[in-house]
This record gives structure tokens, sequence and C-alpha cells, in this order.
């Protein structure tokens, strides 16, 4: 742990400040208009308007490498407080209240779920890295199913080769009845997001009992059984939390543009209806 | 979908001379001229003949007075013969010319169109004959020293004349220009390019000793100059000192000399040879000429690794100041040993005393080092002297990452495996990816396999065309596409497995091969560091999560801010 301040956590403070500054300021201005009779929800509408087409623009960026934009890091913090920025707008233009109407429903389930999903993004964009490294080294994720293939070929050799060196069944039945499937697909994706273990510890228990049948080739046949299990468990570890790191983008970005044009919709409409009276 | 095949002549490695335009008087000139005389052309095989290598390797230069041949720092591989007028060179003085503009950008909008111009198929080229094919020829065009007199008044110059040779320390070290060399009056130069040099080193016995003696001397006067230690002396002092300087080298070419990775700490010094011993007398200072060294002490039945060191930097001088200082005869703190080859020069601790210490300025003497380190705890002895976690350091020298100057080092505990790196690489390379985020690892330090840009790359050794080469002024390693015959030379030389070779196909993605054979033609490629791109390296500027960096190894306080970031 360093002493002084990193330089992440300077950044945090100093933008976490920023956000909480700029909403301290549209709480006051929208305090103010109400004291003063003014309907300000235009500007707070297009406000978030504005602010939204600029959080998407993040994603041009990351589409335009060739050019000399800035850093995407850069980008990113300002996407990411910019984001709390717009909910920020956002309750003050709903004024912090359920939806009512059908478009205003419209709008306000994708807002929510693009914070969400983004929110979710970014908490396991920082702690998924991390936990991945105690699951073996790791893996491309194009190259995942090749290993666990890999994997998959040397337990069954070992399996078909157990009958023959040990005169047993034992070791092959187990395969046979437990193992083949398990090597065969990603498993216990839902287990490894939320770090539970017990089907690993499970499996390593399965194992073990079946020293007592077998003889001292057979012991090694499984110890090299348990190894692989446990080389395929942490696969599927890399495969379980590199999906999910893929999966939250699939979610937010498709939702993010979905919004954008409802938003434009929610805007013409809203004109319509101030001038439509008159 | 194309039923045509693009079968051409395999390239061959003289199809691209240094000179197209060297006439055959050229050649006989050249044959005749000093150093070129000397050689035997019974040693040489009838492919490889005397006449064959300068017509292809050799180019004659004019040049008028005032004209600089080789500028300091800039990095070239060839070595230059005096034919006719005189030269002059100019140690430690870095005249005002103007550093040549950096390779050309390319435009905005061409950068832009890259995004639909890019081929959908992979590693597509088009063959075009008119091919740049004279690339060393892209020199950095004419400069000119504006004040000659006052240069020549000013500072100290060593002429050289007919038949002298000059530009080798760059050649056999691969690093950049220790002097600027410039025209005395109007004159004419042979240049080899280093490809032919290697050929004529490798036939003649006589020319190896001739060029690596001037090797040896010229090398020493330009170590001393650019040493601080000896910054104060005056050229008779200096002249002294050099006579009592020992040369050695140590150590195998090769950076992993089992040909394999050590697999456990003790066992990664077995390969590397003790060049001085922790506890021994301190009879020399050592200076690193090149190549690198390990630091280590003695811990229990282990050697520990304190840090290492390259080129200009020293081994023991502090207990030689100690020992001056009157504290009796100071053992060796730490012991020194080869990590691959390393050249080094041992200046005898008695001159030091006599000639160095007694002039040199307060502030380079070494201050007296912290003697409690011994008595902390091994396991509280986290950090090496260059302030990198010690498990670290010893992985970045077990693994040769210190040879990086442009590292491609990821931090595992932010990459998300988003790709974004690999996509903005290919997005810049025409749709191929010139690195694999993949590589050795520490802890959530990931070094990529991506070219490093070596400080020693020695991959450019044995490249027979030079396709291979460092960039004149940023010193950075390329691959010049157009004359690389996919021999594969550089890519078997690289320890670190970083430049991948590849088939190339025509713009239908049908591979090209070879008329005669059937056999695909393949090129090298690897990392350019986005060069002529905007903004430098795209997967640095593409990565969202701070994860990914290129560091210079060679200054660890670098990786330091990082790790702290
Ligand atoms: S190709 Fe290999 S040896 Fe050459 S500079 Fe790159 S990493 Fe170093
Ligand atoms: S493959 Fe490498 S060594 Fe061979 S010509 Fe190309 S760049 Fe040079």
């Amino acid at each position: 742990m360093a002493a002084s301040l990193t330089r992440f956590t300077r950044r945090r403070a100093r933008n976490t400040a920023l956000v909480v500054g700029a909403t301290l300021l549209l709480v006051a201005i929208t305090h103010l208009a109400e004291t003063t009779l003014h309907d300000i929800r235009f500007v707070t509408g297009w406000t978030l308007f504005g602010l939204i087409v600029g959080l998407a623009l993040f994603d041009l960026r990351r589409r335009i490498p060739v050019l000399p934009l800035g850093s995407a890091s850069d980008w990113e913090q300002v996407h990411i407080y910019g984001g709390w920025c717009a909910v920020a707008v956002f309750l003050t233009h709903t004024g912090a209240g359920l939806p009512d109407g059908p478009l205003e429903i419209a709008l306000w389930i994708p807002f929510v779920a693009v914070t969400i999903s983004g929110t979710v993004g970014i908490w396991l964009s920082r702690v998924l890295p991390k936990r991945m490294r105690d699951h073996g080294a790791r893996e491309l994720y194009d190259r995942i199913a090749t290993r666990r293939a890999e994997i998959a070929a040397e337990a069954q050799a070992l399996a078909i080769s157990s009958a023959r060196d040990t005169g047993s069944v034992t070791i092959a039945d187990y395969y046979q009845k437990e193992l083949s499937a398990y090597f065969q697909r990603p498993r216990n994706a839902l287990a490894h997001l939320t770090g539970y273990q017990g089907h690993l510890r499970l499996q390593q228990q399965q194992i073990q009992s079946l020293h007592r049948y077998v003889d001292a080739r057979g012991h090694k046949i499984l110890n090299r059984l348990s190894e692989l299990v446990e080389i395929k468990d942490d696969l599927d570890y890399q495969f379980a939390a590199q999906s999910a790191l893929r999966l939250w983008l699939f979610v937010h970005v498709p939702l993010a543009y979905g919004l954008l044009i409802l938003i434009a919709v929610h805007a013409v409409l809203a004109h319509a209806f101030e001038v439509g009276p008159s | 979908m194309s039923a045509e095949t693009t079968a051409i002549s395999r390239p061959r490695r003289w199809d691209n001379p240094f000179d197209p335009d060297l006439s055959t008087a050229d050649v006989e000139r050249i044959l005749a001229a000093p150093v070129f005389r000397d050689l035997d052309p019974n040693r040489f095989p009838p492919g490889q003949s005397l006449p064959d290598i300068v017509r292809n390797d050799a180019r004659i230069n004019r040049y008028q007075r005032g004209d600089i041949v080789v500028l300091e720092g800039d990095y070239g591989n060839s070595v230059f013969v005096i034919l006719s007028g005189k030269v002059n060179v100019l140690y430690g003085y870095l005249p005002e010319i103007g550093r040549p503009p950096r390779r050309a950008r390319r435009p905005f909008w061409n950068a832009l169109a890259q995004l639909w111009r890019n081929s959908r198929e992979i590693e597509t080229r088009t063959l075009s004959p008119s091919a740049r094919a004279v690339h060393m020829r892209a020199n950095r065009g004419r400069a000119y020293l504006p004040d000659i007199e006052r240069v020549i008044a000013e500072h100290s110059v060593t002429p050289l004349e007919h038949g002298d040779m000059f530009g080798e320390i760059s050649a056999l070290s691969r690093g950049p220009r220790t002097a600027t060399v410039f025209a005395d009056t109007d004159c004419e130069l042979i240049e080899l390019r280093w490809q032919g040099l290697r050929d004529l080193r490798a036939r003649d016995p006589d020319l190896r000793e001739r060029v690596d003696h001037l090797h040896r001397t010229r090398s020493l006067l330009a170590h001393l100059s650019e040493s601080p230690l000896f910054a104060h002396l005056d050229e008779a002092t200096i002249a002294l000192v050099a006579q009592e300087i020992r040369f050695e080298n140590h150590g195998t070419q090769e950076l992993f000399p089992t040909g394999e990775l050590p697999t456990e700490s003790g066992g990664s010094l077995a390969g590397e040879p003790l060049i001085a011993e922790e506890g021994s007398l301190t009879d020399d200072l050592i200076m690193i000429r090149a190549g690198f060294a390990r630091v280590t002490e003695h811990l229990d039945h282990g050697n520990r690794t304190v840090g290492y060191l390259k080129n200009n930097d020293v081994f023991g001088l502090e207990e030689i100041v100690r020992q001056w200082r009157g504290n009796g005869s100071v053992p060796l703190r730490n012991s020194l040993r080869a990590i691959g080859y390393l050249d080094i020069l041992r200046v005898p601790a008695v001159v030091m005393e006599r000639y160095v210490l007694p002039t040199m300025p307060e502030h380079l003497l070494p201050v007296a080092a912290d003697t409690d380190i011994r008595a902390t705890p091994v396991w509280k002895r986290d950090e090496s002297a260059t302030g990198i976690e010690q498990p670290l350091v010893d992985f970045l020298i077990d693994e040769r990452i210190i040879n990086g100057t442009q590292s491609m080092v990821i931090d595992l505990d932010r990459c998300t495996g988003c790709d974004d790196c690999v996509k903005a690489c290919a997005a810049t390379h025409d749709g191929n990816p010139r690195f694999v985020r993949q590589g050795p690892s520490h802890d959530d330090v990931m070094i990529a396999n991506a070219c490093m840009h070596c400080v020693d790359a020695v991959c450019l050794i044995g490249c027979p065309t030079g396709a291979i080469h460092r960039d004149l002024s940023s010193g950075d390693v390329h691959i010049n596409d157009d004359t690389c015959i996919g021999c594969g030379t550089c890519s078997r030389s690289c320890p670190y497995g970083n430049i991948v070779m590849v088939e190339i196909a025509d713009k239908a993605g049908t591979v090209i091969t070879d008329r005669e054979t059937g056999a695909a033609i393949r090129r090298a490629t690897k990392c350019d560091l986005c060069a002529g791109q905007l903004g430098g390296p795209a997967c640095q500027r593409a990565c969202p999560n701070d994860a990914l960096v290129r560091l210079d190894m060679s200054n660890p306080g670098e990786m330091v801010a990082w790790l702290h970031r």
C-alpha cells in the first residue's frame, strides 16, 4: 500500500467531487426555479439529451482508434462520471417520481436499465479481473474452447488407459458417468460468478473416494484427473468471468442507443404539445 | 471467389542493392581502395563473391565541406571508409542542426479512411515492382554544420583521412552513433552496410581483427567521454586512464544461455558467469559497456537479486571511494554476473584513486550506503534497489524483459479482456493485429507478446537484406515489408518470439506463391509502434481501463510509477 494517495485515488476523489458539485448546483437551480415559478423541465430535458449524446460518443471513440482522439481511459472516466451526472439530471427532470404515462414508462425503463447495466458493468470490470488472477493463467477468450478440448482429450485418454493399465473399470466408469460430460462444456457459471466453490470440492471428494479401489497406477491416474478437474474448473471460471464482461456491454450499448431514439421522440412530442394549443 | 492465384518469383537477398546505380567502375574503385584491397577474394564462395558483396552492400557517398556524415545519437549500422578527402570526428558536442523530422505522419483524413479501406482479408499486399527498395538511403537528408570554423576552433576534433574507417561502434553494438563525423573537405566515402560488413568479417579474419581492434579502442574513448565520472578530466589524463583500462567479454551471445527460461530463482543464475564476487577485494571499478549484468547479494543458501546494470552503469564505485577515504580495503558488497553476453571495462582502483577521485565533483561521489540493510529480516526486504518489489524484479530479469525500451505491460488486475487494444492494433495495420495479448506474467503484471524495441535488438544481426532495421533517430525497430524476403532469420533470433512470419495474400485473399516451387511467400511482421500513425501506439490509447502501457525497462522508475499509479 503506497503511503501517499495513488493517482487513481486522486482521480476518483476529484471526479466524485465534480459530480457532487454539479449535482448540488443543479438542485439549487431547480429549487430556485420552483420558488420563482419557472418551469425548467425543457432545460433539464435538453441537458439530459445532450449528456446522453455525449456519453454515447464514447462508443464512437472506441470504434475509431486510428485518430488521435485522446486516450480511451480518459473517455471512460468522462463516461462514468458523466453518467452519474445524467442520473442526477434525470431525477431532477422527472421529479424523482415514478413514471405515469406510457411514453414516460417507455423512457423510464430503458434509462434505469442503462444505468443499472452500466453500474454493473463498471463493478464487474473492476472486480472480475482481480478474481480471474486467482483462477489459473489468463486464457484468451477465443482460445478457451480449444484449451478445454485439449483437457477433455487428455482426461479421456487417461480414462481409456486406466482400464488397460489398472485392470479395473472403476476409473473408466466414473469418467463415463461423471467426468465426461463435465469436461465437454463450460460448467457452473453462476457458481463461479457468485464465488461458490462447492462443486469443485464435491468433485474432488468423489475422485478422492475412488483411491481405495485402485492400485498404485490407478492412484497416479486419479491424481492427474483431479488436477485436470481443477484446471478445467479454472478455465470455466475464466469463461464465466470473461463472458460476463462481454455480456453487460451487449445489454448496455443497444439499450443506450434505443434510449437515445426514445428521448428524441419524447423531445419532439414535448415541444409539439407545448406549442400545440396556441 | 477468385480461381486465379498470384505467383511471383521468390524475393532474394540482393534484389534491392544498397545503391542500384553503383557502376562496375565504382565496384572496381571500391575493391582497389584501402581496407577492401587487403581482403583475400579466395576466401569468398562463388555465390557470395567479394565483388558481389561490394556491388550489393556498398555505395560511394559524396560530401561537401561541412556536411554531416553521421550524427551522434542517430542509429545506423554502416561503416565508412574514406576514399578521398578528410573528415573530422567530434566527441561530446551535438551541433544544432535540428533533429530530422519524425517519420511522416499520415494526414487526418487518410487516417480516418483506414476504417473502410482496411482489407477484409488477412495479410494482403499490393505487389508493386517499384517498391520502395532503397530504404537504407532514407537518410536524414543533407545536414550541414553551419559554423564549421568555430566548431573546429572550440571543440576538440579528431581528423581522419584517406583509408581510415569509422562507424564500426554502432555497426557492431547495434547502438546509437557515439560521435558526430563531418566532412572537413569535399570528400568521397565508401559506405558498407551491416550485411556486407558481417559477411566480410565472417570470411576474413584479418579484417575482423582490424575492425574489432578499432571498435575496442574507439569505444573506450567514447565510453570515457560519455561517462560523467571522467567528464572533469583533461584530455591528457583521460589518455593516461585509458591506457590502464582492461576490456573483458563475458557470457554468451544468447540471452537465454540454456535455451530455456530458468525454472526457479536459484537455477536462474546457473548460466550467468560470475564477474566479481561479494566479499572479494575491490581491485577495479567495473563499467558496463554493452549487455546486461545482474547484481546479487548472498542470502542464506542462495543469492538475492539487488538490481541490474546496463550500458554506462558502474559497479564497485562506492567501495573504491570508501577505500580512498581511508577505510582500508573494503570488500565488494555485492556480486556481479553477466546476463547473456556482457562487455565490461575494468578501471584499476589505483588509477581511480590517483587520477579520477581527487578531482571528482563532490556530488558524483556516492553517499555511504545504508549499512543496516543486512540487519533487515529477509521477509521484510521486499523491494530491490530498483524500487520494484523483489519477486517482480527477479521475473523481469529472468525473462530478460529488461532488454525492452517499449515493453507492452498489462495490468491483469485491470485488464477485462475487452480486446480494444488488439482491435485498435488491427485497425491501424490493415486489419492485422501485430501482437498477441498474452505472454509471461508475474502476479498482476503481464508482458504481452509485442516487440519490445530492445536495447540490444538481436533480431537485427542476421537479416540478409537489412529489411529489419532501426529508425535513424528514434532507434525503434522496424521491418521494411518491401525488402523482407521472408527467410525468417529475425523471427528465429528474437528471444521473445515477437516476430511472426505470415503468408501474404493478394487483394482477393489468395495466398501469393513462389512461381518456381509453389510455396507460399512469407513476410516477417511485428509491432512497429504505429509508426506514421497519428497519436502514437494505438494499443495504449485504446485501453479504456488504464491496463496497458508501453514501458522503458531500462528506467525502473517508469515501472515503479506505473505500479503505484
Ligand atoms: S523483435 Fe524481438 S529482439 Fe527484436 S526488438 Fe523486438 S522484441 Fe527485441
Ligand atoms: S524475414 Fe526477417 S531476417 Fe528475413 S528478410 Fe525479412 S526481416 Fe530480414
